[in-house]
C-alpha cells in the first residue's frame, strides 16, 4: 500500500510497555492516605489557634545555641522541607547542629478570616518567637522565611529587630513591580476586595488553578508519563507520591491577610517603598540592620529573582550576602542540589554568626 | 467588553416583567398564603420574593461570566492552534523511531510550554481571567443571597451574621492578647 504508515516496532513495544506499567501502579504506589509527611522526631512545643509551633529532636551532640525559627510560606504546607530523609532541608541543619524550630501555619477556616499581617506578624510570630527565647534562653532567635513566609519575616525583622540575630530570606516575595511571573501576573489584574468580601478566604481551589498554569505541560504531562515509566524503581514512586500530597495539600489563606499581600505587595508595591502598614506602625526596611542572607534561584517561576533581590539594596544592615542559584523554587529547598550546595552555603552563614 | 445594547434592553424588559408579575402575584395571593403558610413558612412565603430577584438578576451575570468564559477558552484554543502549527512544522524534521521518542516529545512539551506561558503571561490573558474570577464572584454573591433568605426563613444564622460572629471573636481575641501582654509586664 503507497500510504502504508512506517512505525518502528520498538515504539509499539514501549507503548505496550507504558500501558502495562499503568496497570501495575495500583499495586506498586501507595495512596495518598497511607503516607506520613511528618517523619523527622520533633515536639509540638507551642499551638495556638490552628498554628503549631515544632522544635526538632536534636540529631547530633554538639549544638549551636542561638535556635532557628523557620517561617514556611503560606501557600501548601511546611512538609516540603522534610520531604525525605535525602533531601530533607530539616535533617540537613539538624545534622550540623542547628536548633531548628518550625511554624506550621496550619489550615485556616472561614473563622480565620479577619486575620491580616498584624495577626500574623504581630501576633502568632511574635508570641512564637518570645517562647522560643524564653525555652532557649537566648535574648535572639536566627530567623528564615520562605517564599511569602519571607515576606511575613521581613515584615517581622522590621518591626522587632531587637529579637532577630540573624534574618535568612529564601526566594522572599518583596517587589511586586519587579516580580515577571505568571503569579504576579494574575495577582495585579485581580479583585481582591471583591474576592475576600465574597468568599472570605483566598480558596484553594484558585490557587491550585495559579499553579497549574505555571508549567502546564512539564508539571501536567510528562511528569505523570514520567512516574508511570519508573513505576519499578521503588524510592522515585516513593518520593513522587510523597511531593503529589504536599502539593494537593493547599490550605486557604485567610482573607483578610491576602486582601493586604496583594494589595501591599503585587498591586500598591507598598513594602519595598517603606509604605506598608501592618497594626498601624510603618514598616521601614531600613529597621533591618541584623546580618542578612537572601537566597534566590535563577529558575524560581513562583517568585522571579527580580522580585526577591531588592531587600538585599533596601537593607541598612552592614553584613549582607546574595547568593543566586541555578535551581528552580522548590529546587532551592528540596533537591540533591540543595543538599550539596545550598544547605552547605546556609549552614556556615549561620554558624558563624550564632551563638556556639 | 460590555453586552450589547439590544441584549441590555431585552434582559431589561424580562427583569422589569417577572418582578412585576411576581409582585402582582404575591399581592394577589397574600392573604391567602398568610392563611396557609404557618411558623418557618410563613417566613419563608415573605422572603420568596428575593429569590425570584436574585434569580433573575444571577441571570443577568450568568452571561457576562459566559463572554468571559467564552474569551477564556478562546485564549487557550487559539494559543493550542499556533503551537501545534509549530510543532507540525517541526515534524518532519523530526526522526520517526524510539531512540528520538523521548527528543521528539521534549521538543513538543517545549514548544506548547512556551506558547502557553506566554499567554499566562501576558496582560490580556491577566485582564479576562480577572473579569472572570469577578464575574464568578457576583454570581457567587447571588447564590450566598439565596442560602441566606433559605436560612432566615429556618430561623437559622445566615452567612452575615456569622460573620460578624467571627469578626467579633477575632476582635475580643486580640483585646485578651494585648490585655495579657499588658498582664505579664505587671503594667497598667
Amino acid at each position: 500500500m503507497a500510504n502504508e504508515i512506517k512505525l518502528d516496532p520498538r515504539l509499539l513495544a514501549e507503548f505496550i510497555k507504558l500501558n502495562k506499567n499503568i496497570l501495575d501502579a495500583p499495586n506498586l504506589a501507595q495512596s495518598l492516605e497511607e503516607i506520613d509527611l511528618e517523619v523527622t522526631p520533633h515536639e509540638v512545643v507551642y499551638s495556638e489557634g490552628k498554628i503549631r509551633l515544632l522544635h526538632f529532636n536534636p540529631l547530633v551532640a554538639k549544638q549551636i545555641k542561638t535556635p532557628l525559627v523557620i517561617a514556611y510560606a503560606l501557600v501548601n504546607r511546611f512538609h516540603i522541607l522534610d520531604i525525605n530523609q535525602k533531601k530533607s532541608w530539616v535533617r540537613n541543619l539538624l545534622n550540623q547542629g542547628i536548633d531548628v524550630y518550625l511554624i506550621d501555619w496550619g489550615t485556616p477556616t472561614q473563622i480565620n478570616r479577619h486575620e491580616g499581617f498584624d495577626d500574623y506578624v504581630n501576633g502568632y510570630m511574635d508570641n512564637i518567637i518570645d517562647f522560643v527565647r524564653k525555652e532557649s534562653s537566648s535574648q535572639k532567635v536566627s530567623l528564615q522565611g520562605y517564599c511569602t513566609g519571607g515576606t511575613l519575616s521581613t515584615v517581622y525583622s522590621a518591626l522587632h529587630p531587637d529579637k532577630v540575630q540573624n534574618l535568612i530570606l529564601t526566594a522572599p516575595v518583596i517587589d511586586g513591580r519587579r516580580d515577571s511571573t505568571v503569579v504576579s501576573n494574575l495577582a495585579k489584574h485581580m479583585d481582591v476586595d471583591k474576592l475576600v468580601d465574597t468568599l472570605g478566604n483566598m480558596p484553594p481551589e484558585l490557587m491550585y488553578y495559579v499553579f497549574s498554569i505555571l508549567k502546564p505541560f512539564e508539571q501536567g504531562f510528562e511528569k505523570y508519563l514520567n512516574f508511570f515509566k519508573n513505576i519499578h524503581d521503588k524510592e522515585y514512586v516513593e518520593n513522587f507520591i510523597r511531593v503529589e500530597k504536599w502539593v494537593s495539600d493547599t490550605p486557604p489563606i485567610p482573607g483578610e491577610l491576602y486582601r493586604q499581600w496583594i494589595k501591599d505587595v503585587y498591586q500598591e508595591n507598598l513594602l519595598i517603598n517603606n509604605n506598608m502598614y501592618v497594626g498601624g506602625k510603618q514598616v521601614s526596611l531600613k529597621n533591618i540592620a541584623m546580618p542578612l542572607l537572601t537566597q534566590v534561584a535563577v529558575g524560581d517561576h513562583l517568585v522571579s529573582p527580580e522580585c526577591s533581590m531588592p531587600i538585599h539594596y533596601a537593607v541598612s544592615s552592614q553584613d549582607k550576602t546574595l547568593k543566586i542559584y541555578p535551581t528552580g523554587h522548590v529546587g532551592m529547598i528540596a533537591s540533591s542540589f540543595s543538599q550539596k550546595k545550598v544547605l552547605p552555603e546556609f549552614s556556615q552563614w549561620l554558624t558563624e554568626r550564632s551563638e556556639k | 467588553m460590555s453586552l450589547p445594547q439590544d441584549v441590555k434592553n431585552s434582559l431589561a424588559n424580562y427583569k422589569h416583567n417577572s418582578l412585576f408579575w411576581t409582585d402582582l402575584l404575591y399581592l394577589m395571593s397574600n392573604r391567602q398564603q398568610s392563611l396557609a403558610a404557618t411558623g418557618p413558612f410563613r417566613k419563608f412565603a415573605i422572603n420568596v420574593k428575593n429569590l425570584s430577584t436574585e434569580t433573575i438578576e444571577m441571570n443577568e451575570d450568568m452571561t457576562e461570566f459566559n463572554t468571559r468564559l467564552s474569551a477564556y477558552y478562546k485564549q487557550l484554543t487559539d494559543t493550542w492552534n499556533e503551537a501545534q502549527k509549530e510543532y507540525s512544522r517541526k515534524v518532519p524534521e523530526l526522526p520517526n523511531d524510539s531512540e528520538h521518542m523521548e527528543a521528539s516529545k521534549r521538543v513538543w512539551i517545549d514548544i506548547y510550554e512556551n506558547y502557553f506561558t506566554r499567554l499566562f503571561d501576558s496582560a490580556d490573558f491577566a485582564e479576562n481571567f480577572g473579569k472572570l474570577v469577578t464575574s464568578e464572584l457576583e454570581i457567587a454573591k447571588h447564590w450566598n443571597n439565596m442560602a441566606s433568605t433559605l436560612l432566615e426563613s429556618a430561623n437559622m444564622p445566615t452567612k452575615k451574621e456569622m460573620d460578624e460572629v467571627y469578626k467579633e471573636l477575632h476582635s475580643l481575641r486580640k483585646r485578651v492578647a494585648k490585655l495579657e501582654k499588658i498582664a505579664n509586664k505587671g503594667g497598667t
